[in-house]
């Protein structure tokens, strides 16, 4: 959430400086509407994501673009590129924002929320390129689209590959 | 030492073993010196078509292929970055390139940067430093586009937070930024007009004064249903405005003529049967050609999910009769399907589609024979633009 919170008010000061007080403000209040509308915008999930939230970790194929917890990445498998389905490989950074997706596990028949955030900072793996699209939506509404550059806001911005990482069952 | 008087022995060996043949008659006369020239790109034709290369297996060199559909060459490449917004000046004299330049190739001090190139000569002739934060997205026309009397330009910024910059490409100068509370796409209209799209269904239009800083602005009703079924976020450009088609193969045509959007009635590409199992999906999704008054869709059978999978089949429909024309098969074995169609606007038109193998098929638009698959035209060609 700190870089989150960072990053906002970077992005905030920036805007103020360049619109009116009116326009930032309706900006900010629709935001924050937005934010109590829909929890799932994009946020900062690292700290959650590092605490085991799924029980046992699944075991399948990382490098199968048809492993269930994919269901709606769109990029290069991070387990093709020195890293892991919850690793960035060595040298890169984490995304600290993040797209996320529902998917079903059919090994215990639950849904689970997935989110799906990118390592940056290198060009790209360019192995095991997965896109699968179950409940993505366009760039308007963004905390489910996984076509932007979610390495966007990070100091190395270029893109590498994509993890995937439950962070729990879903409707709980 | 030995070695020299070796290799040196070798040499005269190989020599002599290989006398040049005897002449059997007159030797022909040597052929003349060559002189190293760049080419010229030649005078326009509206069968060339600009093949936007994404490069995902490295993303920092995507390029721009101009490509010319009636003698299948290339013509020429223009340098795009990474995850570039491309577009082409109402005058047809600019290629616009708004990306991303990193200070040591794949890493470093992000530049963001707005590129000119002169159609002519394929050549970079200007830029204007932006704020790093262009919006880094897959291929659209939506992500650097210019106002209809090539006055300003404006190129969407996410951060996540969503706005735009307002640029002058004469002065060569950044003229606002415009906050759009979290609407995304800059979707140019008339001289001064910017609509983006947002995730409530709606369009917010800007207004801009004289100086390129916002005048008013308005939000339109809602006109589609992102939770039942989101349109894809590329509109396809109209003679007066743009059509938004829906996952499910709705289209939504919004008459930019008023002084504010119009939303017409909606109209589907699909029968009642036929929705929800054929579908329109890819990059670019759809084409018109506006003096036939025709539109090009791919389409695929699929499901929940499918809307990023290229079309098996191009559909044809009359824009005034809403009535699907022809169902135009591809051959998807040969060529993939197609992610990306654009139409040329004479009247002899040419229909290019790229495809998820890298293919680049070029049609008798009227007919739908393929005249020509060029083979792998780059890495992922997602973007087609008329020149």
């Amino acid at each position: 959430m700190q870089s989150f919170d960072r990053m906002f008010e970077k992005s905030a000061r920036s805007l103020a400086k360049r619109t009116s007080r009116r326009s930032l403000l309706a900006s900010l209040g629709q935001l924050l509407t937005g934010a109590a509308l829909l929890p799932l915008l994009p946020i900062d999930r690292t700290a959650r994501a590092q605490s085991p939230a799924a029980g046992a970790k699944p075991t399948a194929d990382e490098q199968n673009c048809a492993y269930w917890k994919f269901c709606a990445i769109d990029g290069f498998l991070c387990a093709c590129c020195g890293g892991t389905s919850t690793s960035c490989p060595p040298g890169t950074q984490t995304s600290p924002i993040t797209w996320i997706g529902t998917c079903h596990n059919p090994g215990d028949g639950r849904d689970y929320i997935v989110s799906y955030n990118d390592c940056c900072g290198k060009v790209s793996c360019g192995d095991c390129f997965c896109n699968r699209n179950e409940g993505e939506k366009p760039m308007y509404r963004l905390s489910r689209n996984n076509d932007v550059n979610w390495c966007m806001a990070n100091t190395e911005s270029n893109y590498h590959c994509s993890v995937s990482v439950i962070l729990g069952v879903a409707g709980e | 030492m030995k070695r020299i008087v070796s290799g040196v022995m070798l040499l005269a060996l190989v020599a002599g073993a290989a006398p040049p043949p005897a002449a059997a008659g007159p030797q022909p006369p040597p052929l003349p010196a060559e002189h190293l020239t760049v080419a010229k790109v030649g005078p326009k034709s509206p069968h060339w078509v600009y093949v936007v290369d994404y490069a995902f297996n490295n993303e920092i060199d995507t390029r721009v292929y101009l490509f010319d559909g009636d003698t299948y060459r290339r013509i020429g490449q223009i340098d795009t970055g990474f995850s570039p917004g491309v577009n082409v000046s109402p005058d047809g004299k600019t290629v616009v390139v708004a990306t991303t330049y990193f200070a040591r190739g794949g890493h470093g001090t992000r530049t963001d940067v707005v590129e000119f190139n002169d159609t002519a000569t394929l050549a970079k002739t200007g830029e204007i430093v932006i704020p790093p934060k262009h919006t880094q997205t897959l291929a659209s026309l939506f992500t650097a586009a210019y106002s209809a009397d090539g006055r300003f330009l404006y190129t969407p910024y996410l951060t996540p937070a969503a706005s735009f910059g307002v640029l002058d490409p004469v002065r060569k100068t950044v003229l606002s930024e415009i906050d759009t509370a979290g609407c995304t796409l800059v979707f140019p209209w008339g001289v001064n007009r910017v609509s983006s799209i947002c995730e409530s269904g709606r369009l917010l239009t800007v207004t801009l004064d004289a100086q390129g800083h916002e005048a008013t602005r308005n939000t339109s009703d809602p006109f589609f249903d992102p939770d039942k079924d989101p349109v894809f976020a590329q509109g396809v450009p109209l003679a007066d405005g743009y059509a938004y088609i829906s996952f499910l193969g709705e289209v939504h045509e919004v008459d930019l003529t008023h002084p504010k959007p119009v939303m017409r009635a909606p109209w589907p590409l699909v029968s009642g049967q036929e929705k929800g199992t054929w579908r329109p999906g890819g990059v670019q999704i759809g084409a018109v050609h506006q003096s036939l008054g025709k539109m090009f869709v791919p389409m695929h059978r699929g499901g929940e999910g499918s809307h990023k999978t290229g079309g098996s089949e191009i559909w044809v429909f009359d824009m005034k009769s809403h009535r699907r024309t022809a169902r135009w098969p591809v051959d998807t074995k040969a060529a993939g399907e197609v992610v990306a169609v654009q139409v040329s606007q004479d009247a002899a038109p040419l229909l290019f589609a790229a495809t998820e193998k890298a293919d680049l098929l070029i049609l008798d638009a009227q007919t739908g024979r393929v005249k020509h698959d060029e083979k792998k035209l780059g890495q992922t060609p997602q973007l087609l633009l008329n020149p």
